[in-house]
């Protein structure tokens, strides 16, 4: 609608609202050596078959089945466990407990290597508390404060992708 | 057309999952396969992450809260398993995912499915030499002709972040074509 009225002209509904991406596509499009087709091409009937071989796919989902039920397995444990207390007497004082810092580093990268976590290296750096480790804990050589701006300065193209205000 | 929310309690429903499932692979199936075939290049690839991302989306749409749209949530999905069935292979073959890509592209030109010209397969090459995010944006806004609020909500950046990484990539690939 035209708020101002002296002037009688009036603009289709939202055409300012998207003005910008408009301009912005015709911008991108001027002049452009850009082929808007892709070239990439799918089998005949490829959709339409589509449907029966993602079922065919789902029908042979492996279905997890436990080999032995739980209940039997933690009565079994249990029974071993006081055998064993019995067996060996237990030393109640003792202090020697295992812990984080007792596992080989050689034994956590390999655990890392031969696990696939399903994450990438964005998703586990959004759980990775930054404040709480140290660069240098993992860089064998410091970073000279230089050399990180220019590295900034020659990749980092979208400033958004530092999620600066999410890391303070 | 079926509204999302009936289609997600659909979904959630055993005796009316087979179905809505059915509606939603029909939806959706054409736009995801593009998604990803973009990333992965190869049909067959393509064809694996494609039933991949529905398995997957079958498997776990009990824990599809509604916080974004079903088809922003698919489409993330779908993403991300293209991204990592490329570092997969990339650490199968023991070689780096730049080197892994490259590979994609030199097999482009023997693809069957891949019926380009020289420019066209210019393209594709100067493509793989944009980073990760660009390369995204681009596919989905040049390409997919998806609208910057979509890919905002798929990509969880900013539509002004968009906007800067699509143009600077259009920048980078003209520079790119003009200079090869």
């Amino acid at each position: 609608m035209n708020k101002n009225k002296k002037i009688p002209f009036k603009t289709p509904e939202g055409y300012f609202d998207s003005f910008e991406d408009k301009l912005m596509d015709k911008l991108s499009k001027t002049e452009s050596t850009i082929p808007k087709d892709s070239a990439f091409k799918v089998p005949d009937n490829y959709f339409e078959s589509f449907n029966e071989s993602l079922k065919g796919k789902l029908d042979n989902e492996p279905k997890v089945i436990p080999l032995f039920p739980i209940n039997k397995i933690m009565s079994v444990a249990a029974s071993i466990a006081a055998i064993a207390l019995i067996a060996l007497g237990y030393n109640w004082n003792s202090s020697s407990e295992l812990g984080f810092n007792d596992l080989a580093n050689t034994d956590i990268e390999a655990y890392f290597e031969n696990n696939d976590f399903e994450l990438s290296p964005y998703e586990i750096a959004e759980v990775l508390p930054v404040t709480n480790t140290e660069y240098s804990d993992f860089l064998s050589s410091p970073i000279e404060g230089d050399n990180l701006l220019d590295y900034l300065n020659e990749n980092v193209s979208d400033f958004d992708e530092l999620n600066i205000e999410d890391n303070e | 057309m079926i509204e999302e929310d009936t289609l997600v309690l659909d979904l959630k429903t055993k005796s009316k999952q087979a179905v809505a499932f059915e509606v939603l692979v029909n939806t959706y199936k054409e736009r995801l396969y593009w998604q990803i075939r973009s990333i992965v290049l190869s049909h067959d690839d393509a064809n694996d992450v494609l039933q991949n991302t529905f398995i997957k989306v079958y498997k776990n749409i009990d824990g599809f809260n509604g916080d974004s749209k079903l088809f922003s949530w698919m489409y993330r999905i779908a993403t991300n398993e293209a991204l990592n069935f490329i570092k997969q292979r990339a650490k199968l073959q023991g070689v780096s995912d730049t080197d892994y890509q490259d590979k994609l592209l030199s097999n482009l030109e023997a693809d069957v499915y891949f019926e380009g010209d020289e420019i066209q397969l210019q393209l594709q090459k100067a493509i793989a030499t944009l980073p990760e995010k660009q390369k995204l944006v681009f596919n989905m806004k040049y390409f997919q002709e998806m609208k910057y609020e979509e890919i905002s909500e798929i990509l969880n950046t900013s539509v002004g972040g968009l906007k800067a990484s699509y143009h600077l990539a259009i920048k980078k690939l003209k520079q790119y074509l003009k200079e090869d």
